[in-house]
């Protein structure tokens, strides 16, 4: 009997875009561990230059630090939290204040944060998976 | 032949990504990875490569500072994740803009779109072998064979040829952009040479026909990439 190619052997959470990930490295499980590996490498950063640039006000600097994390977001499959970063850019180059982007800011951190912990136990299924899984 | 590049991108996983493309392709080999301007500016000066793999939004300058500041025209593929970057990518002549993340198969229609160019460029077809230029109210047709080299005197430049020198109202920098580029090549912010007519390089200066010509800092490394070293 033929096995399924290993990819369909394991079932992302259904947070994540998982057509959108197997399209962009190709049902490559381990890659796919090392991509989550190096972006939560970095998020703490990432999101501490998105927190500094709110807590100084600095509305250029909340525009990078958001832009920088949002196809950190793409390439772990999450497209809606891409989506979501892509907007907030967008508003702070619309809004005349800063204090405007109050309600729209926690609700991204608490989405980024959220998303690092959804990262991080993906992460751990995916090692765990890839490391029972034969080399073809 | 692979094509030798360097990745300028301030996101780890966006780099890593993009070397495995590359590497997968066989296409391109990557030369280094840099993740702000300054670093890629300095190994640029001293390295020629074929391919910049470039981000716009860095820590620092931009990957169009980038571009301003380079003494030679690699060519460019953009890798951003902002669509409106489009407009600027088209004033910059680059080759294809790369909207992050992407996918291999969009990768490779890149590399292929930018060899296919590269072949256009230097096919016999393409391969104009004279100019036009305006000198004493006429204009005068100059083989390019027959050039030596061109010098900047300000506003005009000096058309040099085995046996005549020209003056013309121009400048290096528009020339740079006009010149068949498989015969000329800039190595000096005011001269741009015939790379078929160098007798010998010492140091910092080339020589063509007992003429001395400086090498600048900026220029070097493309030309030694350029010389058919043995």
């Amino acid at each position: 009997m033929t096995q399924p190619p290993p990819s369909k052997n394991f079932i992302f959470s259904e947070k994540i875009d998982s057509d959108y990930l197997f399209s962009l490295y190709a049902d490559d499980l381990p890659y796919i561990e090392e991509v989550y590996s190096i972006t939560l490498n970095h998020f703490d950063e990432d999101l501490e230059h998105i927190r500094q640039a709110w807590i100084s006000g600095d509305i250029t600097n909340l525009k990078r630090a958001t832009h920088k994390m949002k196809p950190a977001m793409g390439f772990a499959g999450l497209t809606g939290i891409q989506q979501q970063c892509m907007e907030f850019e967008e508003l702070c180059q619309k809004v005349p204040s800063i204090d405007r982007l109050k309600d729209t800011y926690h609700q991204l951190i608490t989405t980024l944060a959220e998303s690092k912990v959804l990262i991080g136990s993906e992460y751990e299924r995916l090692k765990a998976h890839n490391a029972n899984t034969p080399c073809p | 032949m692979s094509l030798s590049c360097i990745i300028v991108e301030d996101l780890q996983v966006a780099a890593d990504y993009l070397s495995r493309c590359c590497e997968k392709s066989g296409l391109v080999s990557v030369k280094a990875h840099y993740t702000n301007v300054a670093e890629a500016l300095e190994y640029l000066n001293k390295n020629a490569i074929d391919l910049l793999f470039l981000d716009v939004e860095m820590p620092g300058a931009t990957g169009f500072e980038l571009l301003d500041q380079l003494a030679y025209h690699p060519k460019v593929i953009l890798t951003t994740s902002k669509s409106e970057y489009a407009y600027s990518a088209f004033e910059y002549n680059v080759t294809d803009f790369l909207k992050k993340p992407f996918t291999y198969q969009r990768f490779l229609d890149a590399v292929h779109k930018l060899i296919s160019n590269n072949n256009a460029e230097t096919s016999p077809s393409n391969n104009n072998d004279h100019i036009f230029i305006k000198s004493d109210g006429k204009l005068v047709r100059l083989k390019n064979d027959d050039i030596l080299f061109m010098e900047s005197m300000g506003d005009y430049v000096k058309f040099v040829t085995n046996d005549k020198k020209y003056v013309t109202h121009n400048t290096i920098k528009h020339l740079e952009e006009k010149i068949n580029r498989q015969c000329f090549i800039k190595v000096h912010r005011s001269y741009i040479i015939n790379i078929t007519k160098i007798d010998d390089i010492r140091e910092n200066d080339l020589y063509i026909k007992g003429f001395e010509i400086p090498i600048s800092k900026a220029h070097r490394a493309e030309i030694i990439k350029r010389l058919n070293i043995i």
